[in-house]
């Protein structure tokens, strides 16, 4: 009984809720902002990676580039089409330890298009609590966003930091 | 001329101020926006007082040096050329990322662009008669 438990123990993930004083951040040449509204399931084992997964959502609507206009702007068809495609989506696929930190391989979906990235991130724990982070860059013309060329740089620079405590 | 124009610029700056800061609080109150952490009071009337400076710069070398009467006409398209093109600069404005609501932004600072032209127009005639034909 005692083995099953520890067996149950071990291979049963962690479920993480998403704390409130999450970022996320996106920069480029001429455009930078963030995403107010994110949410989704986090089950991550520190000490069993393989067993985690991220399923997220980020809120098109709430992007907020500091500038009214631009905000507007961004949510027309020509940028996220935010009425088309209300959400992003980012569901990993595989995790695991790589040096001090993971590396997470998944599928991204922005405007409909499903694109597989892999990008490094850490956590750092503190008790029944802790903060993701992580920084990758995406080229928003595979994902139809903006016309190419432009004021617009084409590589967006996308920096995530989301504190989590434990269901 | 000059000191005449110089008192009306820093009279129009200063109502303009006290009109702006005025139209903050009632815009907060309609909205519940105010912006107060970027568009501060001092900010307000430094912008406003900068404003009629300006303009009285620009009236003294139009009016007083260069075209004379004919420069009445000139000076006030100019200002309000002025005052209309500054707007750019409130939609182009961008704002902290935490603040929640920049879309209210130019409705705020917008109808402030044109209160310095709107008090030099005001006050301008207890400043200089106008011109008999």
């Amino acid at each position: 009984m005692v083995s099953l438990a520890v067996i149950f123990a071990f291979v049963t993930p962690i479920n993480w809720q998403i704390g409130t004083g999450y970022s996320i951040k996106f920069s480029s040449a001429d455009a930078s902002g963030i995403f107010k509204t994110f949410k989704g399931n986090i089950v991550f084992d520190e000490q069993n990676p393989a067993a985690s997964k991220f399923d997220v959502t980020i809120d098109v609507a709430s992007i907020n580039t500091g500038n009214g206009l631009q905000n507007k702007h961004a949510k027309e068809e020509e940028w996220f089409d935010a009425a088309k495609y209300p959400v992003i989506k980012f569901t990993s696929k595989k995790i695991a330890k790589a040096g001090t930190g993971y590396q997470v391989t998944g599928d991204l979906e922005i405007k409909g298009v499903k694109k597989e990235i892999s990008f490094p991130f850490t956590f750092k724990a503190a008790g029944s609590a802790g903060t993701f982070a992580g920084t990758f860059t995406v080229n928003r013309n595979d994902f139809h966003i903006g016309k190419p060329g432009g004021d617009v740089g084409e590589s967006i620079k996308v920096e995530v930091s989301v504190p989590v405590v434990k269901k | 001329m000059f000191k005449r124009s110089l008192i009306l610029g820093l009279v129009a700056g200063l109502f303009a101020g006290i009109a702006a800061v005025i139209y903050q609080k009632v815009y907060a109150g309609a909205l519940g926006y105010d912006f107060a952490t970027i568009v501060k009071p001092l900010n307000i009337f430094a912008a406003t007082l900068i404003g009629g400076i300006i303009a009285a710069l620009g009236y003294w070398l139009i009016v007083g040096l260069w075209l004379k009467e004919k420069g009445e006409i000139i000076f006030n398209l100019l200002l309000a050329i002025a005052s209309f093109a500054t707007i750019l600069g409130a939609f182009a404005y961008k704002l902290p990322l935490d603040v929640e609501m920049p879309e209210l932004f130019p409705g705020l600072t917008v109808p402030m662009h044109f209160f310095p032209a709107l008090a030099w127009f005001t006050f301008k005639p207890l400043f200089f008669k106008p011109v008999q034909k």
